[in-house]
């Protein structure tokens, strides 16, 4: 049956329409879990605050076992699904330089646009700061070109590089995530917090 | 905040619970679109399209416009994550205005002055806007987006966001505590 | 010239299968009448029921914006105009059957009758004008002795300018989605919408904004039944009018009609004006902009996907 838009069973049109939905259901839980605010989500790399990580985490195990069980139902053929490329150093890379603007503006892209929505400001200048970076990326394209394709291994699924089934894979990240919130609540009673 | 006192404001939902409901919306995006959620790519298509309209000739020559153009045909602006990420706006609005929180502010630890905070989001902004393209998404195309569908480069993305996060996390702490 | 005998639309290019002679002229203008209507409608409406120091704004100040809003139009009409010099020969005729012939004749109405509605309200605005010359007191004081005829002339030419602005579309029995006769009602709720969205935002007294975001309210519903009833009629009626409802319920008008019109331009302004009638605060110019956003976005889309919607193969 799914993906809708894949298999024809939804129009292109309709497609961007349902983009725009999901979007407002994405933008709505941001907000409604305290997304929208910099010192609530830089509060996880401190322990004041570790929203960002309950609900990331929750929310990356709840897609996952929703979709192993949409294609166990065969309510989704997830030969269709996109599943991001890896491209080792770039992933690296990109991600530590991801990392350190992470700590210095306080946001990432989706939370930035979720920031603006309400009037921060700050989120405001994010934003403008990431339409720079993006473009600066676009206009100097040929110089890291090499890094960008470097590394290549496909599109593999982080189950079969550890050698496990997606079930069991599944299971584990549960178990380690169950030990990461034990270890967040734990930090948030330690660290002093305030409500932003 | 004398105002605050006949307005109320709401306080932010259980964050488990958000998390559900953030995956929910995220195993909807993979049911109708067959691709999770993402924020970057829609400022790609932005920069993409400003490019093309500014100087077409010199964009066409890039590198950049050509990698884009082999995953996205047609209009760059009609793509799902441009029409995702309106979505997010309005989303983020309407939930502003249920809560109570739609002000216009600078947000920043009292240790910082409003005009810092500003310059170190604008720097904030730069990198991450660099590294999104080079990791090919941000936390959410890439690193949560990645995680659902267990892709190898997700986890490999979201451990390098969060650690060097994580390490860098003392040298700025007067930014936020 | 040369002379054409026109036999069949079929030879005409421009026709068929697709007509490709209105742009963006067309929609502007449909628009922005659409809007004046409102505004002068409202105005009327409240001048002629006594209600003038209750509703100052949507009676003194707003009617200032419909004489831009029609001139501007207007100007926009004249730019389309193939035949520019001729656009006299419209009031040559009368054609009772033409909807072209009613509105050249209710716009050569209106605009005047605008601007003396706006002249006499001018202190409100200016506190020192000066009219300078007695010709121009004596007139005001003329119009002032029968002001409430002028308001009734306005009340009735507005509407029937608003209803205007689509029936000039449904009188083509060539484009399916065009011709049905709910646009009528449809671009007037529509255009009061506008109207009634230009006074919350310039009224600064708390009651008449409530008023207005209940008026804009009743009138979002109205447009959101219309809608559904125009997509009811469609689907029941020959496979021409289900092809041409398709346009917007998965073919290339769905995501614009539906992002744009009906969630950008009514839902999400019906909910923040629910919210302001309640306890919550919103800033009134939010909703506002976005029901005259979706107002302009309606005339755009139905001209084009009209244009698209046929009959034939």
């Amino acid at each position: 049956m799914g993906p809708l838009a894949i298999n024809e069973l939804i129009s292109e049109n309709t497609n961007l329409f349902l983009a725009f939905i999901i979007g407002i259901g994405f933008g709505f839980i941001l907000e409604q879990s305290g997304f929208s605010s910099s010192r609530k989500l830089a509060g996880v790399f401190y322990g004041y605050d570790t929203v960002v990580l309950k609900v990331f985490f929750t929310a990356a195990i709840t897609a996952m076992l929703g979709l192993l069980f949409f294609s166990l139902f065969g309510w989704i053929d997830m030969d269709l699904v996109y599943v991001n490329p890896t491209y080792l150093t770039s992933a690296i890379v990109g991600g530590m330089i991801m990392g350190a603007g992470f700590i210095i503006g306080g946001y990432c892209p989706g939370t930035s646009f979720c920031g603006a929505s309400i009037g921060k400001i700050d989120a405001l200048v994010f934003i403008g700061g990431l339409f720079i970076g993006v473009f600066i990326f676009g206009i100097g394209y040929d110089l890291w070109d090499g890094m960008y394709m470097a590394k290549f291994l496909g599109s593999p699924k982080v189950s079969e590089t550890l050698g496990l089934t997606d079930g069991v894979f599944a299971f584990l990240l549960i178990i380690v995530a169950l030990g990461m919130f034990w270890v967040a609540e734990w930090a948030e009673k330690k660290f002093p917090r305030a409500e932003y | 905040m004398a105002k605050s006192k006949e307005r109320k404001v709401r306080s932010y939902i259980n964050p488990y619970l958000g998390g559900v409901l953030l995956g929910i919306v995220l195993l909807a995006a993979n049911f109708v679109a067959g691709r999770g959620l993402g924020a970057s790519g829609a400022i790609k298509s932005t920069v993409v399209t400003a490019m093309v309209t500014v100087s077409p000739s010199s964009a066409e020559k890039s590198g950049f416009l050509q990698e884009f153009r082999e995953s996205h045909a047609g209009n760059p602006m009609k793509t799902w994550l441009v029409f995702e990420m309106m979505g997010v706006l309005v989303g983020g609005f309407l939930s502003g205005a249920f809560a109570g929180r739609l002000k216009l502010k600078v947000e920043h630890s009292p240790g910082i002055t409003s005009r810092k905070r500003l310059l170190l989001a604008l720097g904030g902004g730069v990198l991450f806007g660099f590294g999104s393209q080079l990791g090919r998404g941000c936390t959410s195309g890439s690193a949560l987006s990645g995680m659902a569908v267990l892709s190898l480069g997700g986890f490999v993305t979201m451990m390098a966001i969060f650690g060097t996060a994580y390490a860098f996390a003392y040298f700025f702490r007067k930014n936020w505590i | 010239m040369e002379e054409e005998l026109i036999v069949s639309g079929r030879m005409n290019q421009m026709i068929d299968p697709h007509l490709h002679i209105w742009h963006w002229q067309i929609s502007l203008y449909l628009f922005l009448g659409g809007m004046a209507a409102g505004i002068l409608a409202i105005a009327a409406l409240y001048f002629i029921r006594g209600r003038e120091n209750d509703y100052k704004t949507a009676v003194r100040i707003t009617p200032f914006i419909a004489p831009f809003l029609l001139v501007i139009g207007l100007l926009a009409l004249f730019i389309d105009l193939r035949h520019k010099l001729f656009f006299w020969q419209l009031y040559t005729n009368i054609k009772l059957q033409s909807p072209m012939s009613w509105g050249a004749w209710t716009l050569m109405v209106i605009t005047p009758v605008s601007f003396v509605w706006c002249a006499l309200h001018i202190k409100d605005i200016f506190p020192n004008w000066d009219w300078k010359y007695k010709w121009l007191y004596d007139l005001e004081a003329f119009f002032n002795k029968y002001k409430k005829a002028l308001a009734w002339v306005m009340l009735i030419y507005a509407i029937i300018l608003g209803i205007y602005t689509g029936i000039l579309l449904s009188a083509f029995n060539a484009r399916p989605l065009w011709n049905t006769s709910i646009l009528g009602p449809l671009f007037l709720a529509s255009g009061l919408s506008a109207g009634a969205a230009a006074t919350l935002v310039l009224s600064k007294d708390s009651k008449e904004r409530k008023q207005f975001a209940r008026i804009d309210l009743v009138l979002i519903g109205i447009e959101l039944f219309l809608i559904i009833h125009m997509f009811m009629g469609f689907l029941a009626s020959t496979q021409v009018q289900i092809e041409a409802a398709q346009l917007f319920l998965g073919g290339q008008y769905t995501m614009s009609f539906w992002i744009f019109v009906v969630i950008l331009g009514m839902l999400i302004p019906a909910l923040l004006e629910i919210m302001e009638l309640g306890k919550f605060h919103i800033p009134v110019v939010i909703p506002a902009v976005l029901v005259i956003f979706g107002s302009l976005m309606l005339r755009f889309i139905i001209v084009y996907a009209g244009q698209v919607s046929r009959w034939l193969y």
